[in-house]
């Protein structure tokens, strides 16, 4: 899951990167408004963490240009702003949720994935597909019932893939949700997990249409 | 006695007597005057009326006067004896004057009238008290009406004056009931001209209250809003340090726990900075103070900040630089713009405070090599939690609104300009201690 932090307080934003790379997510940190524009435009995230009062060019003026776009991703802010008609109009600009500084760590990370499942279609917040059965906020995958155990990156794969059973994933498109831009992609990085996971789920389980990608089959 | 309605009846009640007075006393005169004249042509009328009679039967029995006339008639012959006394018993002196007199007999005072004849002398002779009395009787006839209006006018004025205090009275009430926190005008439609100016001197009040309660909220509001930020990032560090899997990760997220308290801190000493630095009830007193020494403490304290970002600080100071002020405020003064100057000055940058005597007062100068400042944002950067844009640094956003706080109290005057180096130089004149 690759998340677009845009806060630019320096020490709220480190502590926040800190904290969503040890639950998993790819996390890209810009510390103004135009900088988060320029990400959004030329990168595809999960989810976006949104501050209102960034430099440059305000939060809200963000959102709506990313909604103008008919882009739907999440996006959840993050703000001192805790007015009732501040909460309004970020909710009405487009935003997913809401949360005031300052916050609970595990709230936020809560309500990422009540967003991420929301985005996802699903009400359920375990993944079941077939045998296999996700549960994102443990981070565990139980295969008819046992535990399986997943590098995290191995994890991150097959939820990507699980997301929407049936859609092709690139390569590229599975490094950018493993990734953040500050970090190293091993080459062949990629496919060394798909082969974990079918080494531990069944071959069967994820599927390669060569020269595009890989994918879950639709049941 | 401050009741405007008491003040007015009052005098108007002194009015009325002294106008009283004052007529009744110019009618006596008046009638006096007149009645004297009448009576004195009448005296010498009945002196003339009496003489032909009298030489026409000098030795006349004239009867007696019956007593029902306050005139008294004397007549004396040739040698002097006295012929006729119309009242007798009563006390006359014997005297004769020719023509008018004023008699005193006996305590009383007369008025005479003397003629000569062939046969002798007549006088006719009228005490003055009658004229008096009629005199008094005249101004009585002024006075007692004017008397008997006087409860009636002080009646009437104190209605009056009622009726012209009505809208005082409705002012009062509207300020009565209004909410202690409503700052809105009174209104003044219908007011006399004598009340609308105070009436428009209070909103003016009520203007500038309002102005100085709202610069005071958004301060609380711009405050507490502030303080989330270092709140956020204490929480946030403190829940890593609790998850952190392992000790590098434990020992990374106790120093960032560390510099997150250390902000709080700051931002909390700069807002108490702030509220010592406006202006209070009572101004803490000026004492000489040696600009010199303040500036060196102050670097002294910001030079571990130097040291750490890179930058080399300097001060420049003439020997002794004297000043009246708040030793204190000025130390903060000094540290907030050499704290600023170092903080957005690139590492490997230079510092360098200067301090001169000048024309009386004192300059202080504080030279960067950092980016400088826009003019646009010149203005701006004094207000409290303005930040620049695009800065990566985390300051308060208060240094320069305490600054500016500080100078305004100690009559000084700040300029932002371009040091030689292409940064920021900040300039602060002292004027001369008076």
């Amino acid at each position: 899951m690759r998340v677009l932090l845009a806060e630019d307080d320096a020490m709220i934003a480190r502590g926040l990167v800190t904290a969503l790379k040890q639950s998993g997510f790819a996390v890209d940190w810009m510390s103004d408004g135009q900088s988060a524009q320029a990400a959004l435009a030329t990168t595809t995230f999960d989810l976006v963490l949104l501050d209102l009062g960034l430099p440059l060019c305000d939060g809200l003026t963000v959102l709506r240009g990313l909604r103008r776009q008919g882009d739907a991703t999440p996006v959840i802010i993050l703000t001192a702003r805790d007015e009732t008609p501040s909460r309004i109009a970020g909710l009405d600009a487009g935003a997913d949720d809401y949360i005031v500084k300052p916050f609970d760590l595990d709230e936020v990370l809560a309500r990422m994935r009540s967003v991420l499942r929301r985005a996802a279609g699903r009400g359920d917040p375990c993944i079941v597909h077939g045998a296999l059965r996700l549960d994102p906020v443990s981070r565990t995958v139980e295969r008819n019932g046992a535990p399986v155990v997943l590098s995290a990156h191995e994890y991150a794969v097959l939820e990507a893939l699980l997301q929407r059973p049936g859609t092709v994933l690139s390569r590229a498109q599975l490094e950018d949700r493993l990734y953040g831009w500050d970090e190293p992609i091993g080459s062949n990085a990629v496919e060394v997990y798909i082969h974990g996971l079918r080494r531990k789920l069944g071959s069967d389980c994820i599927r390669t249409v060569r020269g595009v990608g890989y994918l879950v089959p639709k049941l | 006695m401050n009741s405007i309605r008491a003040r007015l009846v009052l005098a108007l009640i002194l009015v009325v007597a002294l106008v009283s007075a004052l007529a009744a006393t110019i009618t006596y005169r008046r009638v006096l005057n007149e009645t004297s004249v009448l009576f004195d042509y009448q005296l010498r009328q009945m002196a003339l009326s009496l003489r032909s009679q009298v030489s026409l039967a000098p030795r006349i029995e004239v009867p007696p006067d019956q007593g029902d006339t306050d005139f008294v008639i004397q007549i004396w012959d040739l040698f002097g004896a006295r012929m006729y006394l119309s009242r007798p018993g009563l006390p006359m002196i014997n005297q004769t004057v020719l023509g008018y007199a004023n008699l005193s007999v006996e305590g009383q005072a007369w008025r005479a009238y003397g003629l000569q004849t062939a046969d002798g002398v007549i006088q006719i002779a009228q005490p003055i008290r009658v004229r008096q009395r009629l005199a008094r009787a005249a101004a009585l006839r002024i006075v007692i009406p004017l008397s008997l209006l006087q409860p009636v006018l002080v009646i009437f004025v104190a209605w009056i004056v009622d009726r012209g205090l009505k809208p005082l009275q409705r002012l009062t009430a509207e300020v009565q009931r209004r909410d202690a926190r409503s700052m809105t005008p009174l209104s003044q439609d219908g007011l006399p001209r004598e009340i609308a100016p105070l009436v428009a001197e209070l909103n003016r009040l009520l203007e500038r209250l309002r102005d100085a309660f709202a610069v005071q909220r958004n301060f609380i509001a711009d405050a507490a809003h502030e303080l989330r930020s270092p709140l956020t990032a204490l929480r946030l560090q403190m829940q890593l340090l609790d998850r952190a899997p392992d000790e590098a990760a434990r020992n990374e997220a106790r120093a960032r726990l560390g510099d997150a308290v250390a902000r709080a801190v700051h931002l909390v000493e700069q807002l108490l900075a702030l509220a010592r630095s406006e202006p209070r009830e009572t101004p803490v007193a000026f004492v000489p103070v040696d600009l010199a020494t303040v500036s060196a403490q102050a670097v002294a304290d910001t030079h571990a900040f130097a040291i750490e970002r890179n930058i080399d600080l300097g001060l420049e100071a003439a020997d002794a630089v004297p000043l009246r002020g708040d030793p204190e405020a000025l130390r903060i003064l000094v540290r907030n713009l050499v704290d600023n100057a170092v903080r957005y000055t690139p590492p490997g940058g230079a510092v360098q405070v200067r301090c001169t005597p000048a024309a009386g007062g004192a300059l202080l100068e504080v030279d960067d090599t950092g980016p400088g400042l826009a003019p646009d944002e010149r203005e701006r950067v004094f207000d409290r939690f303005f930040r620049r844009a695009a800065v990566q640094e985390s300051g308060t956003g208060l240094g320069l609104a305490i600054v500016k706080a500080i100078t305004e109290r100690h009559g000084a005057n700040i300029m932002l300009g371009s040091a030689p180096g292409g940064g920021l130089k900040v300039t602060v004149s002292f004027p001369p201690a008076s």
